[in-house]
C-alpha cells in the first residue's frame, strides 16, 4: 500500500496500545484517508435493498464527497451509478430517494433507464461527429450485495467481497435478523462534529459506564464475547438478559423483547472503514456513516423489521427503535455528546491509550473478553498500514 | 383563518407560551404539565419522514407514561454526560380549527436556536411545524398530541430536550 507521502510524518508508536491524536485532526491526514480508503481498495456498504423495494425507487448517497445513485431496476435488480450525467457531469438526481421511471438530466434533457443506459437525448445526427447513445450511459462503481446489503467500492484493485469480509458474512446475517430480509422503518440522521474514526472507534468498555440506563435499569449484560481480525472488522454477540425488576421505566415496551431467541440476542458489527450494524432488543439498525468533512460524520441510522413480521410486530418495532437507540435514544444519545467531545480533546499533543483488557503493550492482542476496549487495536493496526505509517523502533 | 372563540385562541397561545417557555428554562415538570393529564402524546419526527410515509420517530412518546419517562431520560439517566445548551424556541400560529369534540387542530411554526454554554456564537437546532391537537377546559388548554415536524432531515447537534 505504500508509505504515507504525508509530511511532518505521522510518529506512529511501537506501543500497539497508543493512538496519535493528531491523525483525527489533520487535513493532510484526511484528504489522504479519502483517497486511501474510501475510494481506495474497501468495500462501504451504502444501503439494503429493502429501502428501495419496487421498481423504480431510488436513494443518493455519497462516498466521501462522491454523489451515489442507488436504484431498483426495470428487472429487479439493483443498481449504482456514480450520480453525475455522462455528458457534462452534472449531478443527475437530488432528491434524497423517491420513485422514477427513468432519470433526466436537466442540463441538456439526455434520459437515462433505471439501468444507466442513455434512452433519449436531443442530439440530431449531424450534431456532432462519433456520438451513439451505447457510448454514454451512467458510469457505475463496482457492486457486491451480500444478503441485500450493498457494498460499493471505486477501486479496480479491491478484493472480492468474500476476501474483504473475510468469514463475518455469517456475523453480517446473524446482526440483520437472521436472513436479510428486512422492511424499512425509517431513519435517524445525525450530524457528528466529529471525526469518522472517533465514530468508529467507539469501545465496549464505556457501555456500562457512560450510559446509566443500564445501571438504573438494574441491566447486566448477558454473557457475551467479542471478536476482531486482521482486516479491521471486529464485532459483539451477546445473550440478551433483561433487567430484572423495574426501577424506572413507566412504560416497559420500550426495553421489552419479544424476538425469542435470547441466544445471539444482541449483536453488534463494524466492518472498515466505517459500517456498522446493531441489533439489540428487537430494533434491527444498519449505519450507514459518510466522513463528509475532517471534523464532520454524518450519521443515517436505517431502522428495520423483517419481512414476515406482523402488523403488531412492526409497531413494537417502531416504538421500541424511535426511542431506544440513536441522537434522542435511551441507552445512545451520550455517544455523540463524548463523541464531540473526543474530538476537541484530540487537538492537544501525545496519543490516546488503550488499558482495559490489554496484556502485552507491545504485541496485537489475540483474545478479549466482554468489556475490553483492547479489541479496537486490531482495527487500528489494519488503518496504520493501509496508511502506510511506519512504526517506531521499540 | 379560523371560526374559533377569541377566548379559545387566547387558550391556545398562552399553552404554547407556556410550553416553550418551560423548555427554554430547561423545566421539564413545566414542559410535561402542559400535556394532558391521562391521555397525551408528543412526537419528534423530520418533515422527510413523514413525507415518505416512514413511521420511525426520533422521539416517540406516545402515551402519557413515556412522556414521564422522557423526563426521567433527561433529568436522571443522562444526567452529566451531555454538554449543556440553552435554547430560544420563536412560534407563529398559522392555524386553529375545531376538530372532534372539545378539541382543536393547531398548526404553528417553529424555529429554535441553540447556544452551547462553551461557545461564543448561537446557532440554529431547527425551524418546523407542530401539529397539535389542543383540549381547552374550563378556559385552560393542554395537549392531547403534540407532533414536531423538522424542515431538516438530520439534526446538527444531539437531542436531549424536546423541540
Ligand atoms: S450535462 Fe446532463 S444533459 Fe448535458
Ligand atoms: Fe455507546
Amino acid at each position: 500500500m505504500g508509505q504515507s507521502p504525508i509530511s511532518p510524518a505521522i510518529a506512529w508508536p511501537a506501543k500497539s496500545t497508543q493512538v496519535p491524536k493528531e491523525i483525527f485532526v489533520r487535513q493532510d491526514v484526511y484528504a489522504e484517508e479519502i483517497k486511501r480508503i474510501f475510494h481506495g481498495p474497501e468495500w462501504s456498504p451504502v444501503a439494503h435493498a429493502s429501502e428501495i423495494p419496487n421498481v423504480g425507487d431510488f436513494k443518493t448517497c455519497y462516498l466521501g464527497e462522491t454523489p451515489l445513485l442507488v436504484a431498483r431496476d426495470e428487472d429487479g435488480g439493483i443498481q449504482v451509478f456514480y450520480n453525475t450525467c455522462s455528458h457534462r457531469g452534472t449531478q443527475v438526481e437530488t432528491a434524497v430517494s423517491g420513485n422514477r421511471r427513468n432519470f433526466e438530466c436537466p442540463y441538456h434533457r439526455w434520459v437515462f433507464d433505471l439501468k444507466g443506459n442513455l434512452t433519449a437525448c436531443p442530439l440530431r445526427p449531424d450534431d456532432a461527429v462519433n456520438f451513439t447513445k451505447e457510448k454514454y450511459p451512467l458510469e457505475k462503481p463496482r457492486v457486491a450485495i451480500v444478503h441485500g446489503l450493498i457494498f460499493v467500492t471505486m477501486s479496480p484493485e479491491a478484493p472480492s467481497i468474500e476476501t474483504f469480509l473475510d468469514g463475518y458474512e455469517d456475523k453480517l446475517l446473524n446482526v440483520m435478523g437472521g436472513d436479510g430480509r428486512l422492511k424499512l422503518l425509517g431513519y435517524h440522521k445525525l450530524q457528528l462534529n466529529a471525526n469518522w474514526k472517533t465514530y468508529h472507534d467507539n469501545d465496549a468498555w464505556h457501555a456500562p459506564l457512560l450510559h446509566l440506563a443500564f445501571r438504573m435499569l438494574n441491566w447486566q449484560g448477558g454473557k457475551g464475547r467479542q471478536f476482531a481480525n486482521d482486516r479491521g472488522h471486529r464485532g459483539f454477540e451477546s445473550a440478551l438478559a433483561l433487567p430484572k425488576g423495574q426501577t424506572l421505566l413507566k412504560d416497559a415496551s420500550l426495553i421489552e423483547y419479544r424476538g425469542g431467541n435470547l441466544e445471539r440476542g444482541s449483536c453488534s458489527l463494524h466492518l472498515f472503514p466505517l459500517f456498522s450494524a446493531v441489533k439489540h432488543l428487537d430494533t434491527i439498525g444498519l449505519r450507514f456513516v459518510n466522513p463528509s468533512a475532517l471534523d464532520r460524520t454524518d450519521i443515517h441510522y436505517a431502522y428495520f423489521g423483517r419481512e414476515d413480521d406482523s402488523e403488531e410486530m412492526l409497531r413494537h418495532r417502531v416504538r421500541q427503535s424511535s426511542n431506544f437507540l440513536g441522537p434522542c435514544g435511551l441507552v445512545s444519545m451520550e455517544d455523540a455528546a463524548v463523541f464531540q467531545r473526543l474530538h476537541v480533546g484530540s487537538h492537544t499533543p501525545g496519543m490516546q491509550v488503550f488499558q482495559k483488557g490489554v496484556r502485552d503493550e507491545y504485541a496485537m492482542p489475540v483474545e478479549f473478553s466482554q468489556n475490553d476496549e483492547s479489541v479496537n487495536i486490531l482495527s487500528w493496526e489494519y488503518y496504520r498500514k493501509v496508511m502506510g505509517f511506519a512504526k517506531e523502533a521499540a | 383563518m379560523s371560526a374559533v372563540d377569541e377566548s379559545i385562541l387566547r387558550a391556545v397561545d398562552e399553552l404554547q407560551v407556556r410550553y416553550i417557555d418551560a423548555l427554554d428554562r430547561r423545566d421539564m415538570d413545566g414542559w410535561l404539565a402542559a400535556f394532558d393529564d391521562t391521555d397525551a402524546s408528543y412526537i419528534l419526527q423530520t418533515a422527510e419522514s413523514e413525507e415518505a410515509r416512514l413511521p420511525l420517530a426520533l422521539i416517540l412518546d406516545d402515551n402519557r407514561a413515556r412522556l414521564e419517562d422522557r423526563v426521567s431520560f433527561i433529568t436522571r439517566v443522562w444526567a452529566g454526560t451531555y454538554q449543556e445548551y440553552r435554547t430560544r424556541h420563536f412560534i407563529q400560529r398559522l392555524d386553529c380549527r375545531p376538530a372532534e369534540a372539545g378539541l382543536y387542530a393547531v398548526r404553528t411554526n417553529f424555529m429554535v436556536a441553540f447556544t452551547r454554554l462553551d461557545l461564543t456564537r448561537t446557532e440554529l437546532l431547527a425551524t418546523g411545524v407542530y401539529h397539535d391537537l389542543v383540549a381547552v377546559e374550563g378556559g385552560t388548554a393542554r395537549f392531547r398530541a403534540k407532533k414536531a415536524l423538522t424542515d431538516a432531515s438530520a439534526l446538527p447537534h444531539y437531542v436531549v430536550y424536546p423541540l
